[in-house]
């Protein structure tokens, strides 16, 4: 079921996720479309989440914005592309690469002290390769060590790789497509932002190859969402997921696009690093206990981190 | 020993490796139903490049993908005896390598060859089978009757049907492959000769006659009515003359026409994944039907090529495809689902994502009359073994036959 609309203000909006944003011209979303956006949010009872540019908007548009309850990405939420000590209370997202994350783990959970929720988000997440298990694993343990620490001061830090497992009890993935959908300023809709760079950037979508284009709108503004194959969107039509506990993995469908050419089928990097994620959450979650703090429901051993190796026996 | 005949076992089903070789993308013929969309004369397997795909193979002997205890190397086209020396190369270099390797897949091989039969007597045909007769798998297609036949089965240039040049070499064909089966194509235009058809094989000698529909979106109003009257008339003739001891169609199976179960009768029906096909260029295919020459609409789903090996994450949504999951609610819910095929290639091919995840239906009016015609057979065979007093012993005879899904 919808929830959320995403609303990119401007081509330029901040990349927020996996995908980088390879737009460099501003296109600034029409204050029409703007209008007729925030409409079809209130009719849906979407809660929408404003994605904005780095440049500030015309003042005419403020009174637009605030017209309905939101949140705003690359404002409310800061987006960094790079590890940072600057001073920011809330949530902050930090995009990094997997080489980063290994070689800053010390600097990354230094900034989980001065916020009360990062978001970490590799934006190379398909690079990675199997010898890197060991260096993830020490770098997730440095900031479980964190983690651990600060809350044995009573300082509740959050980092999504880690913590939001320990609270989990199903699957809360993206949802790109199924709870949450993309207005772009061309007045379509996206699965996600990421889809609608590949189609400006003309990347093809393997589609029909009689016809090559790099559409990749799911309807527009004017006669609503048109999912082809929706059903693929959703957790219980993709065999691997629904039989997965790395609860807090992203399931992102545009890496499971890009790499295994399927909505609902994810790559072995995506398992590997979801499942090394959700093994540090359970020797955190163990760390918490032992020192009597609340930790959420037990997280089994298991001896897999890729479920593709065992899906015969589910 | 009283008995229904059952239709030969697949050599080592499931514990085989399928690999197989587009030698070409030609043919002699130009079949009307062929779902090879881009036949072309052009690309012929080089043999630097099937050297290269079995080197491959063998050098990557202990990847799960490989981890079967035998294999099947599969010859299509095209038609792939246009390219007999070549295939003559590439067996000897396998059975060579097998051998210098210690590979668990000498003496657990076998080539497997679905040909057109227009020159399985020639000279190099005939001496490729003596070479390796013990390891061979052979089926020629032939249609049924002339008529029914060379509806399809036309020689690309001229037109002229190619019945009488195939059947020539039936005799031959049976004598050195006794246990051989035909595989029979049904679409809308020869539905009206399904009847004749069978009987005629029969006749010529054949034993098993394997039939499918078509799994393109093809049919027209009423041609389920008339499937399901040629195939009552069939059951009719078969059941009078008591075929059904020596002989056995793939249309009739006990089995189907029940519904099944998400959880206990969730496999996928075919073998996409499991199987490597390999084509001129040297690249990797999940079956042939994913290659470019078979698609009408979707980009060739390529895996991987000889030089760079296997993407793995390419191959992941056919190893985790479920019959369930691909399914719509019609087909889940379905009372008479067993034995309803599908293709993954058309499915994929037809589908409105770039998935394989999405069944086409477009045989579902075809499977509902077989069912009907499928259940009158049964029916009137087992009365008519009752009133014979043969029932118990049939049925005891028989009770080993395997359903066609699970």
């Amino acid at each position: 079921m919808l929830q959320y609309l995403v609303i990119l203000l401007d081509d330029t909006s901040v990349a927020y996720c996996h995908a980088e944003n390879p737009l460099k011209e501003r296109y600034l979303i029409s204050l029409n479309t703007l209008k007729k956006a925030i409409l079809f949010g209130m009719k849906e009872n979407l809660m929408i989440q404003y994605v904005y540019p780095e440049y500030d908007l015309p003042k005419e548009y403020s009174e637009l914005i605030e017209s309905i309850d939101h949140i705003k990405i690359g404002h409310d939420i800061k987006v960094y592309n790079d590890v940072t000590l600057s001073s920011t209370a809330g949530t902050a997202i930090l995009r990094t690469t997997v080489a980063d994350f290994i070689s800053k783990q010390y600097d990354i959970a230094a900034m989980l002290s001065q916020v009360t929720r990062l978001i970490i988000c590799l934006k190379d997440a398909e690079l990675f390769q199997d010898e890197q298990i060991e260096q993830y694993k020490k770098a997730l343990s440095t900031l479980s060590a964190m983690v651990l620490n600060l809350r044995k001061s009573d300082y509740q830090s959050e980092v999504n790789i880690l913590t939001d497992r320990l609270t989990l009890k199903e699957m809360h993935n993206c949802g790109a497509g199924d709870s949450n959908i993309t207005l772009a300023p061309n007045g379509k809709f996206y699965l996600c932002p990421a889809f609608y760079y590949d189609e400006k950037m003309g990347i093809s979508n393997r589609l029909n190859h009689h016809k090559p284009s790099s559409e990749r709108s799911v309807g527009d503004l004017e006669t609503g969402l048109q999912i082809p194959n929706p059903q693929l969107l959703k957790l219980d039509h993709a065999p691997l997921c629904r039989i997965c506990d790395a609860y807090h993995c992203n399931r992102c469908i545009w890496l499971n696009q890009k790499l295994t050419w399927d909505n609902n089928t994810p790559s072995h990097q995506q398992c590997v690093l979801a499942h090394l994620e959700r093994n540090a959450a359970r020797t955190l979650q163990q760390q918490l206990r032992a020192v009597g703090l609340n930790a959420g429901e037990e997280i089994k051993e298991i001896d897999y981190l890729d479920p593709f190796d065992v899906r015969e026996k589910f | 020993m009283s008995t229904i005949r059952k239709r030969n076992d697949v050599w080592h089903e499931k514990m085989a490796k399928n690999i197989t070789f587009i030698v070409t993308k030609d043919c002699q013929l130009a079949c009307k139903y062929c779902y090879l969309v881009g036949k072309n004369e052009k690309e012929r397997m080089p043999w630097n490049v099937a050297k290269a795909a079995i080197d491959y193979i063998l050098d990557h002997e202990n990847d799960p993908n490989f981890a079967y205890d035998s294999v099947v190397w599969d010859f299509i086209g095209g038609e792939p005896f246009l390219e007999i020396d070549l295939i003559d190369r590439i067996c000897d270099y396998i059975k060579t390598e097998l051998f210098r390797r210690n590979h668990q897949w000498f003496n657990s091989y076998r080539f497997s060859f679905s040909t057109n039969g227009i020159n399985y007597a020639s000279d190099k045909v005939q001496n490729f089978i003596k070479k390796n007769y013990n390891h061979l798998s052979i089926g020629i297609t032939i249609d049924g009757t002339e008529r029914k036949h060379d509806l399809n089965r036309v020689y690309k240039n001229s037109g002229r049907g190619s019945y009488q040049d195939v059947v020539c070499n039936i005799p031959l064909w049976i004598k050195q492959f006794p246990h051989s089966a035909t595989k029979v194509t049904i679409s809308s235009a020869d539905i009206p000769y399904i009847h004749e058809s069978v009987l005629h094989l029969y006749g010529l000698g054949i034993h098993e006659v394997n039939i499918n529909c078509v799994f393109e979106d093809v049919w027209q109003n009423g041609d389920d009515q008339l499937f399901e009257e040629q195939l009552m008339r069939l059951a009719d003739s078969i059941i009078e003359r008591e075929l059904y001891k020596n002989f056995s169609c793939s249309f009739f199976n006990e089995n189907m026409g029940k519904p099944l179960d998400c959880k206990l009768q969730n496999g996928n029906w075919c073998g996409a994944g499991r199987m490597l096909s390999i084509d001129a260029e040297g690249n990797f295919y999940p079956c042939t039907r994913f290659a470019q020459y078979s698609l009408r609409d979707k980009e060739a789903w390529i895996i991987g090529n000889i030089h760079d090996g296997i993407d793995y994450n390419k191959i992941r949504p056919f190893l985790t495809l479920d019959r369930c999951t691909q399914s719509a609610p019609e087909c889940i819910d379905c009372e008479v689902a067993s034995g309803c095929a599908w293709c993954q290639g058309e499915n994929f091919d037809a589908a409105h994502t770039h998935t394989v995840f999405e069944r086409s239906t477009a045989i579902c009016k075809m499977h509902k009359a077989r069912v009907r015609a499928n259940n009158y057979y049964w029916n009137k065979l087992y009365r008519k073994l009752e009133l014979d007093g043969q029932r118990e012993e049939f049925e005891a005879n028989n009770a080993h036959v395997k359903p066609e899904i699970s």
